[in-house]
């Protein structure tokens, strides 16, 4: 650790630390536009200048360095017992001395010369560095009386648009795209004052290569001003009016970091979370985009059941009915309760509580989004299983029935021997193999419990409207064992329901006793009865997740 | 009269000198040979160390000095001899290269056997195509004669030339530009530290060396340090306590060119002073000086009042400008210092490599406000403000006195300053392009501010007399409080 004096604090942080980061910790800000953590350091913004302190041999004192430094290249080190400053510290730094604010004014101009101004119609302002600094670092007016430069807006790919005029060339995309995702499909052309940032293109301006990897959409994320914008969101809400709740993509095992942005009408958009062992600062583009089927207006928002071989829209009390009634007639060995890897471990938990305790059946089974593509980058990579919660639901749903938890070819052998089928699914869009699609037409009786019409619920008896990531509380286990929290945002469409509370009301309905009253309840239930989630209780959890050891 | 004193440039005339058996005829590869059959490596280092040699590409940098930045332990190690040559006003590497690229193997020669170095890659400047060609022949046949190539004349040393034409950006000739630019990436300069003497071309240390400083090697090893640190004057530094020798040894490749009757490149020792450089350059051409750029277009300006200052590293350095490339431009009572203003801040517009912020934007702001300027559209206030200078007292001070308020000149040196700012000698940019840029904008202004004013005031560019466009030397502030020379003393 290093001893430093932070402007007139005493501190010590981390060897190698900059000095950015070593005033955040402290709740200093150094403003910066350049410097990403998750990147390399090129200081070429100079927005981030401090003002180092030196020992200065003939007047014997420590004085001010000529020059101010980046905060960014500029990394801390215990200095050896002769060479500390003052006797005791490893370095001194001031960040607001006049001088460095005198230079961050500058710089803010300079900055602000080529800018439009165009806040008011620009999806990044309330979100924006610029204006951020500007307002708190910069001048009020500006002096520059010539001609702006205009280049022309570009389309870079599938989900990227490029105001270059609002662009303050911090090359942050361009290294993204080629430490992270690899791709290397931004570059800078022409020179000086009229640097562009633009994909390869022919001379006619026909793209070579446009910007369509999967990581693309995080140049939207770490362009510190408005110039790179996501179409997906373009124009559809100030980013103030949005409220946010931190959760876990479910794209695929992964688990990446999110936070889910939404207004009470719907979910808005998802943006990666920090996390350090698993997905840095990134998320993918399927994650990313694969949110809209949440405010789908298709999903489903009344029980269903099948009359005159037709779904009807029903009531509760009547679907629940008829299923219990279904259930009550069929004994034990006839009943398989399949579970989901699209669903929570509290979803899981409460289902193989009902399957165990109420049915007394020991027939589960496991079911979930096919699997798809694996993608490797140099700094991330997407995983071929595109459930976010397998390895938790398997092991929940096996507490039950000692770890045989039926999947695959097994899982569909036995659903065609089964008269009565309870199926969670909850992925959307699943479509059905040849072999599952037969097997399901087999079973007597299906209950189904989904959130969208699909090739599953078209075969169903009874479907019970349940909910996705974004309704609910509960917690996920990715494909390394990290348990993380899932937070509801908005409100289920019409009387869906969250999918513990479905399976625990059916489980009421048979006469079960179960009583949860929300999601950390049955969390506290895993922790007692699940091996190896002694610790994930939602309070543990919290926002960083835990490893299961 | 001043003689030229012909060193790098002796044989430059002598038909056929780019061919090796001609070069051999004038000592050539000698001075090599005998470094290698004479002395041990670190005794050629020291050499150079004592000889008090200072690089020639522009900052003056001593070369013995930089030489012992280098890391020993950590191979490979490279040269980079800079061969960039782009700054207006500077043309001395291209006659070597065209005329004598013999020289400069020698040179590099040496400097590889003094730093244990096997490879070398010139970068060539991409416009010096008869250069590059000349250069290219002269390595192949120096690889013919065993001079380059594996087991040089039976020594055991590997030693390989690798040329690389730039592509036209004056930014490639800063060290980091270049070395990025040799690396395949976009021609923008690094960060420093780390300096290129500790992580360099490849990531690994690396000399980088102007073609001039490397064609010194083969005289300073072949007639030693003594007969070399005779030419040229030796400051003391008093500021040091004891005072610490300030060489400016050896010759220097002047680059005359502007309102000189014979223009050219002059190799004379170092300490002349302005006066002198015109008389050896076939006298001015017109009635009297008016200015003189004295280390090509980004060293600021010297006045009529200062052709006096001896043109070496020291003494500029002390005036507040500096020697730079030794392009010494010189301008006569006809020329227009808001005009030549506005020729250099438009190549420096469009030179700036763009990758940092200052400069990127604040170049062409500078470059537009010298054109609203120079087009008659500058701004002046309405209003006038108390007029601060030498005060009656003798101190600096409110003198009294109003004056006008030319918002445009204030704003124009505000702006330069902003991007570098030349009182403190601070920048905030990542080289020191920004310096480059404002050194010469604010010193124009200030030291020729009456011709700046009065194209404001007339609406259109006025040449004035001398007399009336120069501000006196009174006025520190135009010459930037110049340090007091008695602190260096003549040794």
């Amino acid at each position: 650790m290093a001893f430093i004096k932070l402007n007139d604090l005493e501190v010590e942080v981390e060897d190698g630390t900059n000095i950015v980061e070593a005033a955040r910790q402290h709740g200093i800000e150094v403003p910066h536009y350049c410097y990403h953590p998750g990147l390399s350091r090129p200081a070429n913004c100079r927005m981030c200048l401090v003002e180092p302190y030196v020992f200065f041999p003939p007047a014997g004192a420590i004085v001010p360095d000529r020059q101010l430094a980046t905060g960014c290249t500029t990394t801390v080190r215990t200095a050896p017992p002769d060479r500390k400053l003052d006797g005791k510290y490893d370095f001194i730094v001031q960040t607001d001395s006049p001088r460095v604010k005198k230079a961050r004014e500058d710089i803010l101009e300079f900055l602000l010369v080529h800018h439009p101004l165009d806040c008011p119609v620009c999806d990044q302002a309330g979100e924006c560095d610029l204006q951020d600094f500007s307002h708190r670092h910069g001048h009020d007016k500006s002096r520059y009386l010539e001609v702006k430069n205009v280049p022309p807006k570009k389309d870079l790919g599938p989900d990227v648009l490029l105001y270059s005029t609002r662009c303050i060339v911090c090359t942050r995309c361009i290294r993204f795209c080629e430490e992270v995702s690899g791709s290397g499909e931004l570059g800078l052309i022409h020179r000086g004052s009229h640097d562009e940032i633009d994909i390869p293109r022919s001379h006619d301006g026909t793209p070579i290569q446009v910007l369509d990897n999967k990581l693309a959409g995080n140049v939207v994320d770490i362009c510190p001003v408005g110039a790179l914008i996501s179409k997906d969101f373009l124009f559809k809400s100030r980013p103030w009016f949005l409220e946010k709740a931190n959760s876990v993509c479910t794209g695929c095992s992964v688990g990446c970091n999110i936070t889910v942005e939404y207004k009470p009408d719907g979910v808005y958009r998802l943006k990666p979370r920090f996390h350090g062992d698993i997905n840095q600062y990134w998320m993918c583009d399927d994650g990313r985009l694969g949110y809209h089927y949440v405010n789908s207006e298709d999903r489903l928002q009344l029980p269903l059941k099948r009359v005159d071989d037709e779904l009807t829209p029903t009531h509760w009390a009547d679907a629940l009915t008829v299923i219990t009634e279904k259930l009550s007639e069929v004994a034990a060995e006839d009943i398989l309760v399949i579970g989901s890897a699209q669903g929570t471990n509290e979803d899981n938990y409460v289902l193989q509580q009902f399957a165990h305790d109420v049915l007394q059946t020991t027939q589960l089974g496991l079911f979930g989004q096919l699997p798809g593509e694996e993608h490797k980058f140099p700094q991330f990579s997407i995983e071929a299983d595109k459930n976010p919660n397998t390895a938790g639901a398997r092991t929940i749903l096996g507490s039950a029935n000692g770890n045989n938890v039926l999947e695959g070819d097994a899982l569909w052998e036995k659903v065609s021997g089964a008269k009565v089928v309870y199926l969670v699914s909850g992925a959307p869009e699943r479509p059905l193999e040849d072999a599952e699609k037969s097997a399901l037409e087999s079973v007597d009786f299906l209950i189904v419990q989904d959130i969208l019409p699909s090739e599953v619920t078209e075969l169903a008896d009874v479907v019970l409207p349940g909910t996705t990531f974004a309704e609910k509380d509960g917690t996920f286990t990715n494909s390394t064992g990290w348990v993380q929290r899932i937070r509801k945002a908005i409100d289920p469409p019409g009387e869906a329901r969250a999918d513990w509370e479905i399976t625990q009301q059916l489980a009421k309905q048979l006469g079960g006793e179960m009583n949860y009253h929300f999601a950390g309840e049955i969390a506290l239930a895993i922790a007692e009865n699940v091996p190896g989630y002694g610790d994930a209780t939602h309070q543990k959890i919290g926002d960083a997740g835990i490893k299961l050891t | 009269m001043i003689e030229e004193k012909r060193i790098l440039y002796e044989h430059l005339d002598v038909p056929d000198i780019n061919t090796f058996d001609v070069f051999r005829q004038y000592d050539g590869y000698t001075r090599f040979e005998k470094a290698i059959a004479e002395y041990q490596p670190e005794d050629i280092a020291k050499m150079v160390m004592d000889s008090g040699l200072k690089g020639r590409g522009g900052a003056g940098f001593s070369t013995g000095l930089k030489w012992s930045f280098v890391p020993r332990d950590i191979k490979p190690c490279y040269l980079c001899c800079n061969a960039d040559e782009s700054e207006p006003g500077t043309f001395s590497n291209r006659y070597v290269l065209e005329k004598n690229p013999h020289l400069l193997i020698e040179g590099i020669l040496i400097c590889c056997y003094a730093m244990g170095i096997e490879t070398t890659y010139v970068y060539i400047r991409g416009e010096f195509t008869l250069g590059k060609k000349m250069l290219d022949a002269a390595i192949k046949e120096a690889y013919e004669k065993g001079y380059l190539g594996k087991d040089v004349r039976g020594t055991g040393l590997n030693i390989d030339i690798y040329t690389h034409p730039g592509a036209g950006a004056y930014i490639c000739g800063e060290e980091t530009g270049l070395i990025e630019s040799l690396e395949g990436k976009r021609g923008q300069p690094r960060n420093k530290p780390p300096f290129p003497a500790v992580e360099g071309v490849f990531g690994k240390p690396t000399v980088v060396q102007n073609v001039e400083t490397l064609c010194n090697l083969p005289f300073i090893v072949g007639n030693g340090v003594e007969w070399y640190t005779q030419m040229g004057p030796t400051y003391a530094d008093t500021r040091a306590n004891p005072p610490t020798p300030d060489p400016n040894t050896g010759t220097k490749l002047y680059c005359i060119s502007g309102d000189v009757n014979e223009p050219g490149v002059y190799e004379l020792e170092l300490g002349l002073t302005s006066t002198e450089l015109i008389e050896v350059a076939g006298g001015l051409r017109g009635e009297e000086v008016k200015a003189v750029i004295p280390g090509g277009s980004s060293a600021p300006i010297l006045t009529h009042y200062e052709l006096d200052t001896r043109l070496d590293f020291t003494s500029l350095t002390l005036a507040k400008s500096m020697l730079g490339s030794g392009g010494i431009i010189v301008m006569n009572e006809t020329r227009n210092i808001v005009d030549c203003l506005l020729n250099i801040m438009k190549f420096y517009a469009h030179e700036s490599c763009g990758q940092c912020t200052p400069c990127r934007w604040g170049t062409p702001w500078v470059r537009d406000i010298v054109q609203r300027i120079a087009d008659g559209n500058g701004r002046k206030s309405t209003i006038t403000r108390p007029k601060f200078g030498v005060a009656e007292n003798g101190r600096w001070g409110d003198t009294g006195e109003t004056e006008e308020i030319y918002e445009d000149l204030d704003l124009l040196e505000s702006v330069a300053n902003n991007i570098a700012n030349v009182d403190t000698m601070t920048w905030n940019t990542i080289c020191v392009f920004g310096i480059a840029v404002s050194w010469p904008a604010v010193s124009y202004m200030r030291k020729f501010r009456p011709e700046f004013e009065a194209a404001i005031r007339e609406g259109k560019l006025v040449t004035l007399s001398v007399a009336e466009a120069t501000v006196p030397p009174e006025e520190n502030y135009a010459y930037q409080q110049r340090f007091v020379p008695k602190e260096f003393a003549d040794l």
